[in-house]
């Protein structure tokens, strides 16, 4: 029913949010953590965050590391600063969608949840918060 | 670095002699373009992936799918190739979308 949708891309390029407290209050973890954990290397999610860009080398090229964090970092804080809108354009939507992505997949490095076995195995807590952040994810994903 | 080293060597192909610079192997080596790959995960949607492919790179909805369709099947895909700075940029920018991926050289 395309009333009872999340996400809506409307005719003048927005995209409307039908979010209750609760999905708010989801989604406004969800970036709350990517920027903490972009800024704090003891956070939980920064090893998820800080995977190598090469693996065959050492270090990583400093100038594509900082970049990353930096755009990272960019895109949780507007996303952060969006969290309460009713109304997103193009490039706040992409950023929610980027943000919301991050820390879906930071959740499952962090928990184990590498292969479909593992996610099969997870405890239902952890199982629905997945699962909210996917579908979350697919609607919004409709409207690109 | 590149080197190409002024090498004697003389080999036969066929009945004909040949004989002059060879290049070296770490010649051979720079030329190879740099590939960036993107990993499976089991949590990320299907259509997530397409849109990333689809927002970084422009591809078309249906290399998207097909690229999409290779990481879940084959646990990776090679999304792009060519330079080793643009391959890095590419990468970053998937990983700050939030897709898995790294680069390498080809083999």
């Amino acid at each position: 029913m395309a009333g009872s949708k999340i996400f809506t891309r409307r005719r003048d390029g927005r995209v409307e949010v039908r979010m209750n407290d609760y999905g708010r209050s989801v989604v406004r973890s969800a970036f709350a953590n990517v920027l903490a954990a972009e800024r704090d290397p003891e956070h939980e999610w920064h090893v998820s965050l800080s995977g190598p860009i090469d693996p065959s080398l050492d270090h990583d090229n400093p100038i594509s590391m900082l970049a990353r964090q930096t755009e990272t970092s960019t895109n949780a804080e507007l996303a952060s600063l969006t969290v309460d809108e009713q109304f997103l354009n193009d490039a706040e939507a992409w950023v929610w969608l980027t943000t919301l992505q991050v820390a879906l997949r930071s959740t499952a490095q962090t928990n184990g949840l590498l292969t479909d076995e593992q996610l099969g195995a997870a405890d239902d807590e952890m199982l629905s918060y997945v699962r909210t952040i996917q579908s979350l994810l697919f609607e919004l994903a409709a409207c690109f | 670095m590149p080197s190409t080293q002024p090498l004697r060597r003389t080999t036969t192909e066929g009945d004909v002699q040949i004989e002059g610079d060879v290049q070296t192997d770490d010649a051979v080596e720079t030329k190879k373009p740099w590939n960036v790959i993107v990993w499976n995960d089991p949590v990320t949607p299907m259509t997530v992936v397409v849109v990333i492919f689809r927002k970084i790179f422009g591809y078309s909805n249906n290399k998207c799918t097909q690229l999409m369709m290779a990481v879940h099947h084959e646990g990776r895909a090679l999304v792009w190739s060519g330079h080793r700075e643009r391959a890095e940029s590419y990468c970053v920018k998937l990983q700050v979308a939030g897709l898995q991926s790294t680069i390498e050289q080809d083999a």
